[in-house]
């Protein structure tokens, strides 16, 4: 059997959807993930998009996707022998990972389920708490979603059109970079551990762990005290940013010295679908090779070009449109022109270079009982380890599917006994 | 039990920082703030874009000055080897040899070129993890194609999902998955490797195609195409099941500049507490908004009024205002108000000043997580160019100093 490089490795998973992904990357590398869920649930379940577009907590694609490859079971925190339970299941552990808010954690403190005591319980325990903005500070108490999270950040004020409202990253980025960094933090202190027996409490706080995303902006500040606005598309030179082409869009760097083939090629290739105008003709070819990285920052030489820069944007905009994405991306490419396509879900699917790396997976994921299995063409692995490759081993657990074999077989409660919880709720 | 503090994850470990611009050294820089000792070998042949990026420091020249590079490369050592000269590959390898970790994201044509493919890398030294960052990979038709950051956003769905629908997608700003997800996937992939390395003994390869890292983050939006064909789109600021959800512009402050708050609904609950915090406006006593369905269906009239309630308030008060009620919210915050008015981040001590020899003492990002046994640092500023090439050569490399100028003379060090 192929090694894998958390083989051995359990982690209990308490998070909501702040902490899934951090829960997903371990899982995928090959820990023994349990998600341990409210009684009914983690509410999260029923999040968009849905299986056929049909809302249930055994049908959403989010929750499939970040939740593949881990067991669930279920426990009543509030009750006694719900926390009895939970701690014997800690006892297995190595790694916690949980996203409560700081009046989550207080309740939770009164029902004494505090970390630093699971700590001393069991001293080379790893525990990750992901917050929205860490477990001090003034703000520690503030309640965080992704937008907030990316507002307090310094992000989404650099995001969007100068004459619009401020924007977000789309796909709940912010939980993403919680799960990076919840997962970084768990594995470094888990080395740590391993070696010396030691834990420790890990914190992620979701708004500085976003912070590197401004770029610039937070140094800008420093260096310049000016505050890095949001420009949208700041077209400093034709052949530099989104066009519109046939059937979408795509992203073009194109003559830039340095980087790729010369304006001549572009020209050519415009020429050879007739669209190149008079840009082929000797003066105009003259001036193109004398460009160099200075006009892209200097305003003055910008404005000694100015006529045929436009001139130059409004004929290679005509020539974009007159082709496909595809087309534009792949014939470009060959011509050592930097052309990306704006791709959509649907481009990222029938895209033939993940294909001929069969980046995506085939998952069989059961939903609603009685209904047959979904049969996903589902994401890959951000990375390929050549000795402990990824891979999704089993599809997203139902609410409590692994009570029996995590309780029973591997805790060691009686089977009569969990029956008796059952009973009373507690799982 | 405890850690004692100056203990860290990744003592020991030493990386040959083979990369350049975002994705490498970033990953590398946080493997340094854990512990390990980070080589970032660099020449004036191929110097890194960052170092002669913006923004510089005003009145500085040179290849010290550029906060970007320097924020990246905090707690390296610089040293400089031309990789096309003859004789410099044996000077690599004499690395590779010392180092556990060989991290890169140049393209597949230059580890070709310079001899650093997996199989060299093994062949000097049998355990080495070595992580490759190419934008699309070390195999595929598509391998050579051109790209880097600013490519990045637009090919992997976060432009055409991010932004104003009515609008055409022009990306969010910074060349974003750059700067976290690549690096913070590649150092994930990294300590993985070295918990099978300890228990196993073997090195391995990471391969970490940029496409295929930022897309994994995008599953939701892509399952939905494989699963139910549907393409989705960007539609600005909206949730899928929160409302109302969005950012709002508010008064401006007394110079005059644009303020604008982010405010989240995820529940019935939260909608009444903020209508008990907007207890005058139009919209707290509309029953019509009492349910997620009724928000819902009359999202865009209720952006706009909400628009209208904020327009009157401070950013600042209304976000503290909402957040006691119980409300997520937040100002939606610039680089001025992160580093000089965020008392919570100063209180944190998230960023970190370090005085650097040509542009004083200057900002740096802190560790992307908390460690509380053992916390992450940064020992010293980004390193100077070439600062540390004699004493790498000599120290870690075991050169005698006749060897190192020689090697100098010859242009293969400087």
């Amino acid at each position: 059997m192929t090694p894998t490089a958390l083989d051995g490795v359990r982690v209990l998973d308490l998070s909501s959807e702040m902490g899934w992904y951090a829960g997903k990357l371990l899982a995928d590398l090959g820990a023994d993930v349990i998600k341990v869920e409210p009684v009914g649930g983690d509410p999260a379940r029923a999040r968009p998009p849905f299986w056929l577009g049909q809302p249930g907590r055994e049908t959403s694609l989010r929750f499939w996707y970040f939740n593949a490859n881990k067991r669930s079971v279920t426990v009543d925190l509030q009750q006694f022998d719900g926390r009895w339970l939970f701690g014997r299941l800690v006892e297995t552990a190595d790694i916690v990972i949980e996203s409560w808010s700081e009046s989550e954690r207080a309740a939770l403190a009164t029902l004494e389920i505090e970390p630093a005591a699971y700590l001393e319980q069991r001293p080379s325990l790893v525990w990750a708490s992901i917050t929205g903005f860490g477990l001090d500070g003034p703000k520690a108490g503030w309640e965080v979603t992704d937008i907030v999270a990316q507002a307090a950040s310094g992000i989404a004020t650099l995001a969007g059109y100068p004459d619009g409202a401020p924007m977000r990253i789309a796909g709940n980025q912010a939980y993403i970079v919680a799960g990076i960094s919840a997962s970084q933090g768990a594995m470094l202190a888990l080395l740590q551990a391993e070696a010396s027996g030691i834990g420790q409490r890990v914190e992620t706080s979701i708004q500085e762990a976003f912070s590197i995303c401004q770029e610039t902006a937070h140094l800008q500040w420093d260096f310049l005290r000016t505050s890095r606005e949001r420009v949208g598309e700041r077209r400093r030179l034709p052949g530099i940013g989104t066009y519109q082409t046939r059937d979408g869009y795509i992203f073009s760097m194109v003559g830039i010295p340095g980087f790729g083939a010369p304006w001549s090629e572009v020209i050519n290739w415009m020429d050879e679908s007739g669209l190149a105008g008079d840009l082929t003709e000797q003066e105009d070819l003259e001036t193109f090779a004398k460009f160099d990285l200075r006009i892209l920052l200097d305003d003055a030489e910008q404005a000694r070009f100015a006529p045929l820069l436009e001139r130059t944007h409004e004929l290679l905009s005509r020539f974009y449109a007159s082709k496909t994405s595809v087309e534009l991306y792949e014939e470009g490419q060959s011509r050592r022109l930097l052309i990306g396509q704006v791709a959509t879900p649907a481009d990222l699917a029938e895209n033939q270079h993940l294909a001929a790396r069969e980046w995506w997976l085939e998952l069989n994921q059961p939903t609603t009982l009685g209904r047959p299995d979904a049969a996903l063409k589902f994401p890959g692995s951000p990375y390929r380890l050549s000795e402990t490759p990824t891979s999704i081993r089993r599809p997203a657990p139902r609410i409590g599917e692994h009570n029996q074999e995590v309780w029973t077989a591997e805790v060691g409660i009686p089977a009569a006994d969990l029956l008796a919880f059952a009973g009373e709720g507690a799982i | 039990m405890t850690l004692t503090t100056s203990q860290r994850p990744l003592d020991g470990i030493r990386v040959a920082d083979f990369s350049w611009f975002g994705a490498g050294p970033i990953a590398a820089r946080t493997l340094a703030d854990f512990g390990a000792e980070v080589i970032r070998i660099e020449s004036e042949a191929r110097v890194d874009g960052l170092r002669i990026g913006e923004p510089i420091k005003p009145g500085g020249t040179g290849y010290n000055v550029c906060a970007y590079f320097n924020n990246f490369n905090a707690g390296k050592r610089s040293f400089l080897l031309n990789m096309s000269m003859d004789g410099a590959r044996a000077v690599a390898y004499r690395l590779i040899e010392r180092s556990d970790i060989f991290i890169s994201n140049l393209t597949p044509r230059m580890f070709e070129r310079w001899g650093l493919r997996y199989e060299d890398l093994c062949s000097i030294k049998p355990d080495i993890i070595a992580a490759y960052q190419p934008m699309l990979g070390l195999w595929g038709p598509h391998r050579d194609h051109a790209g880097f950051g600013a490519v990045l956003t637009p090919t992997t769905g976060i432009s055409h999902l991010s932004g104003d629908p009515e609008r055409k997608p022009v990306g969010v700003g910074t060349n974003y998955p750059d700067y976290v997800i690549n690096p913070g996937h590649t150092v994930i992939a990294i300590l993985a490797a070295l918990r099978h390395r300890r228990r196993s003994g073997h090195g391995q390869r990471i391969e970490l195609a940029q496409l295929e890292s930022v897309a994994a983050t995008m599953g939701p939006a892509l399952l939905d195409y494989t699963a139910n064909g549907v393409v989705q789109s960007r539609k600005g600021n909206q949730s899928s099941w929160m409302c109302p959800h969005g950012i709002y512009q508010c008064a401006n402050d007394p110079a005059g500049r644009e303020r604008w708050i982010a405010i989240a609904i995820s529940s019935d609950q939260h909608w009444a507490s903020l209508c008990t915090v907007a207890d005058s406006a139009a919209f707290a006593s509309d029953d019509r908004f009492g349910t997620l369905l009724g928000r819902r269906r009359h999202e865009s009239e209720l952006n706009d009024i909400v628009s209208e309630w904020t327009a009157g308030c401070d950013a600042a008060s209304l976000a503290a205002t909402l957040q006691s009620a119980g409300v997520a919210a937040s100002v939606v915050q610039d680089a001025e108000d992160i580093c000089e008015h965020d008392e919570h981040l100063t209180a944190r001590g998230y960023y970190q000043y370090i005085d650097h020899p040509e542009t004083g003492r200057s900002l740096y990002d802190g560790p992307i997580v908390k460690l509380h046994g053992a916390p992450g640092r940064l020992d010293t500023p980004a390193p100077l160019f070439g600062n540390h090439t004699y004493e790498v050569a000599v120290d870690v490399l075991g050169y005698s100093a006749e060897e190192v100028a020689e090697l100098t003379a010859r242009g293969v060090l400087s």
